[in-house]
């Protein structure tokens, strides 16, 4: 069957402009609504928008003529879109910088006027004068985008602001001009010039340290992004040029010397040296580099000096994909965020009726002077009620979050898993290459005459598991040549079974040995089983020739890192393919009291979903692809660093150097976060909740008490800052 | 270490871009070089296990001729 696919594409584009989660709202929503467009978020916290698009009914050009519509821009050059827009927010927060204090500078003398010398009798022309740039050149950005925004019939804080301050300031204009009106009722024409002009220096004092802080949440980005360097010394025909690192390709020879940074990724060809991949795999230690080990582009190189081979180079390396997945997922949105997104989306309206319901219950029954407090208490409502805060509150915490886990050798690739591992519960380790190194090797070897090498690597060499791999390299280490087995039949889970002139050979698990009637007496098949090794024995017929022990190395941190998890309160379980007693060796070495041995790799995923459906939030750790399965099965799916791409490709999280001490890190990364978001919201709404009902006057009755917009306007800058400084004191948390 | 030389129709120091990835990614070769001044183009190469075939069979997939001096 064939089906029509109509092409799409998926791509990150910066957005410019957004002030506040609602405009991410309505950039989403424009975006969403044109043709050809399939799906779009919107990340206020990264200020970007991941379109998926179909190319053939629609453009980007087109996309940002409707962005720019309601008063935003796209940054489509896909080839500087990342300087660009750093060299748009620079831009932005120096023009802010110096709107904020010349705002600052003009609205001083007007409190100053307003609060003491408001009976001198030019202080209102004066009080006009100052407040009127304030509001209309300094603060027009407010005014600008909520007139834009009305014409779609959409509303932003923007709208909020420009509608309090215009307010304020209108009503005060007419008091200057016309006290006579308010006179003849026997009433005093209060001017509210420097409230109008206080919030909004308090507003875009909230928005700079926004601003700061905001660039201050991705710079676990920039600092992987600083990571390599420009120029590199590539061998051409023997001699050291300097080259720059865009020239770089695949299969260049490239020189590293000490001290220097690793351009691109590749593996050593000659020399020897210790590099720190700290900044890639959060592994502390420096690793040994000689011929034939890889090195990756952003690691440092300590004394030594070697050449080695480039292999990826440019989006390909290693680094390069780091920083798209941290990108990519700390634009992500994380369930909450859904709900918080829905809820700003309504806000904005709902504050609005608020704000006219208290103008009319203040007007009809304010008494004395019904007008002013029926319009101050309206605009002190509009002032307080900004959901900035609430924007922010989801997007800060994971894009600390996130590249919190980047600096620790955590990669996360979308901000549901960072939410979900929370909740995890049980949690399950593949052995091999989880648990243990997945470097298996012969240890011990017993023969009865070593004639018969040539035919076990005869056997061996025609296999791919990873056990015979260990056997093959073993004996091509001896120098063996294999001898001709023809006849060969793999038995899986058992061995490998070959003839020659009509005699079986077998190589495989004692335990199919024994099926097939191999006396295993006197060889020590128990006694190194029982060492945690995997023995493999070679038998003719059914004479045994030769037993051997296989050891895959249990990781140095596995055992802490298992008991720091079942401290956190997660059950933890191990899986593996291989025997029994090999398996109960390793889990009573690491401190696992349940495991499964003997698990076909199709049975993995049987495992999770039996531990699911008990309801249990499950985490699966693998590094093969025999594992991506269950990885996929899982609620929180992990691979290993050093793992298979495939096992990779499905995991939402990868520990990049392989140690499962970060897999405790992890853990904590993600309950800090969900903390965070949690703390976030309280606080976002906190102001809100206890600031709308008191802006509407409902402690007047009880005691006298109204909210001074000028307070409200700090009180709003204020939820801001506390929810972006509290998602950045989570970068400042040890995990 | 042992050394090889080649004769070789590796002209310039295109042709030397050209034959580096290949040559750079044989794992017997530890170093070389071609001297392109040498009217015969000679490329001499170093390594521990070198195998002769091998390394002409490596130019030759580069696109170029290579025989043993």
């Amino acid at each position: 069957m064939e089906t029509l696919e109509t092409p799409t594409e998926s791509l990150r584009i910066p957005v410019t402009g957004m002030s506040c989660a609602a405009c991410a709202q309505s950039v989403e929503t424009i975006l969403t609504k044109q043709p050809g467009v399939e799906n779009t978020t919107v990340n206020f916290a990264d200020e970007s928008a991941r379109i998926v698009f179909n190319p053939q009914q629609t453009s980007l050009e087109k996309l940002q003529k409707a962005v720019q519509g309601i008063g935003y821009g796209l940054i489509i050059d896909a080839e500087n879109a990342q300087e660009k827009q750093a060299e748009y927010k620079e831009n932005r927060l120096k023009i802010l910088q110096s709107n904020l204090i010349w705002s600052a500078l003009l609205t001083i003398p007007v409190v100053g006027l307003g609060m003491v010398w408001m009976d001198w009798p030019p202080a209102n022309y004066l009080m006009w004068g100052l407040s009127t740039p304030v509001l209309f050149w300094f603060g027009r950005k407010f005014f600008v985008n909520a007139v834009k925004q009305a014409r779609f019939g959409q509303t932003s804080m923007d709208t909020l602001v420009a509608m309090s301050t215009g307010i304020a300031y209108a009503f005060s204009v007419f008091n200057t001009l016309y006290p006579e009106f308010w006179h003849q009722r026997g009433l005093h024409p209060h001017v509210y010039f420097e409230a109008a002009a206080v919030v909004v220096t308090f507003i875009l004092l909230g928005k700079w340290l926004e601003e700061r802080a905001k660039s201050n949440t991705s710079s676990a980005i920039k600092k992987l992004m600083g990571l390599q360097p420009q120029t590199v010394i590539r061998i051409e025909n023997g001699e050291e040029v300097q080259v720059p690192l865009a020239e770089v390709g695949v299969g260049d020879r490239l020189l590293v010397r000490p001290g220097d940074k690793i351009p691109v990724d590749g593996q050593v060809k000659s020399g020897h040296s210790y590099v720190d991949e700290s900044m890639i795999s959060g592994e502390p230690i420096p690793v040994e580099k000689t011929k034939g080990t890889k090195v990756f582009a952003g690691t440092v190189n300590q004394q030594g000096s070697f050449h080695f081979i480039a292999q990826k180079v440019g989006s390909d390396t290693l680094l390069a994909q780091i920083i798209r997945q941290v990108q990519e997922a700390q634009g992500s949105k994380a369930p909450i965020q859904r709900l918080v997104d829905k809820i700003a989306g309504i806000f904005v309206p709902v504050v609005l009726g608020i704000a006219v319901l208290t103008f009319l219950v203040w007007w009809l029954i304010g008494g004395e002077n019904a007008l002013t407090y029926a319009l101050l208490n309206a605009v002190t409502v509009l002032v307080i009620a900004c959901p900035c805060a609430l924007g922010l509150a989801t997007p800060t915490a994971i894009m600390v979050g996130v590249g919190k886990g980047a600096e620790n050798g955590i990669l996360i690739k979308d901000a549901e898993s960072l939410e979900r591992a929370y909740r995890m519960d049980t949690l399950i380790l593949d052995k091999t290459g989880t648990i243990t190194e997945g470097k298996p090797s012969v240890t011990d070897s017993q023969w009865n005459d070593e004639a018969w090498k040539p035919v076990l690597l005869g056997l061996e060499s025609q296999s791919t598991h990873p056990l015979a791999q260990a056997i093959v390299q073993a004996l091509k280490a001896e120098k063996v040549k294999p001898a001709a087995v023809p006849a060969l039949e793999n038995v899986p889970g058992k061995g490998i079974r070959g003839q020659v002139e009509g005699v079986v050979f077998r190589a495989g698990s004692p335990r199919w040995m024994e099926e097939e009637g191999v006396v295993l007496d006197h060889w020590p098949v128990e006694q190194w089983q029982n060492q945690a090794r995997t023995v493999i024995v070679l038998a003719r017929e059914q004479e045994v020739l030769a037993v051997l022990a296989i050891n895959d190395p249990i990781k140095a941190h596995s055992k802490e890192a298992i008991t720091q998890l079942r401290k956190q309160g997660v059950q933890v379980l191990m899986l593996t393919g291989d025997n029994a007693q090999t398996a109960a060796q390793v889990a009573s070495e690491v401190g696992v009291t349940e495991f499964r041995a003997e698990v076909l790799p199709g049975d993995k995923a049987e495992v999770v979903k039996a531990y699911q459906s008990q309801g249990k939030v499950v985490a699966m750790v693998g590094d093969g692809i025999n594992d991506s399965q269950a990885l996929a099965q899982a609620d929180v799916s992990i691979a290993m660093g050093h793992g298979s791409d495939v096992a990779m490709d499905v995991a939402k999280m990868t520990l990049i150097s392989g140690d499962l001490l970060q897999l405790p890190k992890a853990l904590r990364i993600s309950r800090l976060t969900v903390h965070a978001i949690r703390q976030n919201l309280f606080w976002a709404f906190i102001y809100n909740i206890i600031g709308i009902p008191i802006a509407a006057g409902v402690l007047y009755p009880l005691n006298g008490f109204l909210l001074n917009p000028m307070i409200a306007g700090a009180a709003m800058a204020l939820s801001s800052v506390s929810v972006v400084m509290n998602s950045l004191r989570l970068k400042y948390r040890r995990v | 270490m042992e050394t090889i030389q080649f004769k070789t129709n590796i002209n310039c120091s295109n042709c030397v871009a050209k034959v580096s990835p290949f040559l750079n990614q044989e794992d017997s070769i530890d170093n070389w070089k071609v001297d392109t001044n040498n009217p015969d183009k000679i490329l001499t190469v170093e390594g521990e296990e070198l195998d002769a075939e091998a390394v002409i069979q490596t130019v030759e997939k580069a696109g170029f001729k290579a025989e043993l001096q």
